[in-house]
């Protein structure tokens, strides 16, 4: 499809290279910026938090009296609800979104599928810019009186209704969430039509690597998904501004009432495929990583883009595992609890296949490698420790309790977080140029590893003891007070992962500034980024490249170009044409 | 800051289509879930009301939503026609049928203005309940679609005043004349589930 590949001019100026730029790449980046300063800003109120379950009524250190003048630098109730509020919020769709979705969506679709931009780079720029509105409306929520929105992520009514709370900050968080919903479409409508039109001659879908699968799916889920919340916050807008009765429960017979369960409906019915939006796109990177850093072909690469795209579908149909306490029909709860059970299958055909892919394989312990590892422990954890809340018997017991808290960190934030990683350290050298420091790398792995599973599966101890989560001192009551150590636990292990989180940040801006200059190809890998300069020209490719192999050509003994890999432009050596 | 142009060769009319059409595609389908997920939530009061509508209120009178069900149905008609010139390279008729287009959106903004003040007027304020909540923000949500599409054809007005038809411009004139067909049978929808059953 030659015509996709002509490009528009190279930009000249300062606001048309770095602000309003229409390059993919330079997309790519702002996202990443904008996703990695949002990180920061959630993962501190997760500090707060945390410091709060660990020691309630004791200030917090260093910023407590600068936060909260008014009650002695100690974490209020009030700021306690809007905290774990928005540092959802924040993780879930400012941060993770913008960086695996926002950021490597941009930066890989077009380079790893040999085209010169996104199909509709104006598009793509909008996309930003309207990403960055919501950012600013979501910031100045906490600015209002009454400050930010306190009805918990889920925004469930009556919570979110203006009689449980009062002020513009729910409002506002309400309208974010929305205008984000449009930015994550028209981002949704770019990568979708980008992957099936401008696609290199020869790739057909089995030949793209597994992130583009990975996204490309991620990115259907978003376009169907995305407008169902939207439709919901929309609504709930209606609510508390013009006084709608959507969501508020009243006299049915003389005015009708309205149903603040169907909002949770509406919000599920998004909610369950969120968690696969933010999570496809890791499995498909260490799908990739795997194959790349164990110098083997992907282990049942059809099976795995398969069951990914089994999942998606599945991820459609499930929702109400999270409504079993709704007093849902028995034969409803039985049906979502089957068909969530249903989605084992296929994940464990991948998770299976991943493990395929490492066995034998020459394993380079790299940063991305070491990342993607910790992908496939923490995957485990998270899946395994879903089977319980998909089961209704066992859910109606740990529902609302930190076991749903830490199972949920493990597949979305954990997951995502060290897929996220692994990412920024192996694409960092196209991305800018240059390398990180491998050393600072690996030790930034370990000490996260090391703290988020101390968090993480702290949660699910505490949560299985009976704690509920949400609780702004869960120790008044008698029977919590023996979880107060575990929880002191987890605040320090959520202290150490936060400091580990500085090394990184260092690495970054130190390698962004004087890291060692990248080669072409540092990692020796055959996907198409990896024929380009490093970083890429503002064309990408001189010459749309034909595809002639998959993305997972190694250790093919035939070969004898004394490279252990295939670039995807050359055609498959076998052995017989080797001899 | 000057919007980059793509060159775009005419050999490639049909790979310009195909994208553009399918962008389009998934557009609808991104829309078509939003008002989807109105008609569900419409189906759960509808279904668990004993009474519809409840105590207290009587379903309007026809006219005014049969009357907007028929000048939006005449104005996708116009744009087709308007779609049918343009690529035939008929200028004239083109504009004229872009204007009978715009003048019916027009028309049926009014309208739904008119059919929010009668509901007030027979004491179906917004805050009165489900039902009044349901034929205001439906009908809001309807309306803010329709004014987009209306910027949409006013975007086409340029077109109406040139005779080189293009294929950017082909291209241009198909997707807002899809969005505005779309809007056509959402409304219809509405009519038929909200003022009809």
């Amino acid at each position: 499809m030659s015509w996709t590949h002509d490009i528009h001019p190279e930009p000249k100026s300062f606001l048309s290279k770095y602000i309003f730029s229409f390059d993919h790449k330079v997309i790519g980046k702002q996202f990443l910026w904008y996703g990695i300063a949002f990180l920061g800003i959630g993962g501190m109120m997760a500090l707060l938090i945390r410091w709060t379950l660990a020691y309630p009524g004791v200030p917090f250190p260093v910023l407590g009296n600068l936060l909260f003048p008014n009650t002695n630098g100690v974490v209020p109730p009030d700021t306690y609800a809007m905290l774990f509020t928005l540092h959802g919020t924040i993780m879930i769709f400012y941060a993770i979104t913008p960086i695996l979705i926002g950021a490597f969506g941009n930066f890989c679709i077009p380079l790893m599928i040999g085209a010169r931009d996104m199909a509709f780079p104006l598009l793509n720029l909008l996309s930003f810019h309207i990403a960055v509105l919501s950012g600013v409306i979501l910031m100045a929520s906490l600015f209002y009186p009454l400050g930010g929105a306190a009805g918990g992520w889920t925004s469930y009514p009556t919570l979110s209704t203006i009689i449980g709370s009062p002020g513009a900050g729910q409002t506002l968080w309400a309208l974010a969430i929305f205008v984000l919903g449009v930015s994550s479409t028209m981002g949704a409508v770019n990568y979708i039509t980008t992957v099936i039109s401008f696609r290199a001659p020869g790739m057909g879908y089995f030949d793209m690597p597994l992130t583009v699968w990975g996204l490309w799916l991620t990115a259907i889920l978003n376009a169907i998904f995305i407008p169902v919340l939207s439709a919901g916050v929309l609504l709930l807008i209606f609510d508390r501004v013009f006084g709608t009765h959507f969501f508020l429960a009243g006299a049915a017979a003389t005015s009708g009432t309205g149903d603040p369960i169907l909002f949770q409906h509406v919000f599920w019915i998004f909610g369950h495929p969120e968690v696969y939006i933010l999570i496809l796109p890791a499995w498909g990177m260490v799908s990739d990583f795997l194959s790349f850093f164990s110098r083997k072909p992907a282990f049942g690469y059809k099976a795995t883009a398969m069951s990914m795209t089994a999942v998606t579908v599945l991820s459609t149909l499930v929702y109400g595992h999270h409504m079993f306490t709704t007093q849902m029909s028995p034969l409803l709860t039985q049906t979502f609890m089957t068909l969530t059970m249903t989605i084992s299958i296929p994940s464990a055909i991948f998770f299976a296949n991943w493990l395929g892919t490492i066995w034998k394989g020459s394993i380079r312990f790299t940063s991305p490698m070491l990342f993607s590892l910790g992908v496939v422990f923490v995957f485990g954890l998270g899946g395994l420790t879903g089977l319980y809340l998909g089961t209704v018997t066992t859910d109606l017991y740990l529902h609302d309790t930190y076991f749903v808290v830490g199972h949920f960190h493990y597949t979305m934030a954990a997951s995502v977080l060290l897929g996220g990683f692994a990412a920024t350290y192996f694409w960092f050298p196209k991305m800018f140029g240059r390398m990180m420091n491998e050393g600072l790398a690996k030790f930034h792995f370990w000490g996260t590893m090391l703290g988020l599973n101390g968090i993480f599966f702290g949660m699910l101890m505490v949560g299985y003891g009976g704690m509920h989560r949400r609780l702004y001192n869960p120790f008044v009551y008698e029977f919590m007070k023996d979880l107060v150590p575990l929880n002191t636990f987890i605040t320090i292990s959520a202290l150490v992962m936060g400091v580990f989180q500085l090394i990184f940040v260092w690495n970054f801006i130190y390698s962004l500034l004087k890291g060692e200059k990248a080669t072409q190809n540092p990692w020796e890998v055959g996907t198409l980024e990896w024929t380009l300069p490093s970083p890429p020209p503002h064309y990408n490719f001189a010459e749309i490249p034909t595809v002639k192999c998959g993305p997972h050509e190694y250790g093919n003994p035939a070969l004898k170009t004394g490279r252990d890999f295939q670039y995807q432009t050359e055609e498959l050596v076998v052995a017989n044409s080797a001899n | 800051m000057s919007i980059p142009i793509v060159k775009i060769e005419h050999e490639k009319v049909e790979e310009v289509k195909f994208t553009s059409s399918l962008a389009m595609t998934v557009a609808l389908v991104s829309w078509s879930m939003l008002f989807a997920t109105l008609f569900l939530g419409y189906a759960v009061y509808r279904l668990s009301a004993s009474v519809w509508p409840p105590m207290g209120f009587e379903q309007i009178s026809l006219f005014n939503p049969i009357l907007s069900t028929l000048v939006i149905g005449l104005s996708s008609w116009s744009m087709v026609r308007a779609q049918k010139s343009f690529f035939a390279n008929n200028v004239k008729h083109f504009r004229m049928m872009l204007f009978v287009t715009i003048f019916l959106a027009l028309s049926f903004m009014g309208m739904q203005f008119l059919l929010w003040n009668k509901l007030n007027v027979h004491g179906l304020y917004v805050q009165s309940g489900i039902f009044a909540s349901i034929l205001h923000g439906f009908t809001w949500i309807h309306a803010g679609h329709v004014v987009l599409g209306l910027l949409g054809l006013l975007y086409l007005l340029p077109l109406a005043f040139d005779s080189n038809c293009l294929i950017e411009k082909q291209v241009r004139v198909i997707n807002i004349s899809k969005f505005w067909h779309f809007l056509g049978i959402i409304w219809f929808l509405m009519f038929f589930i909200l003022f009809l059953i």
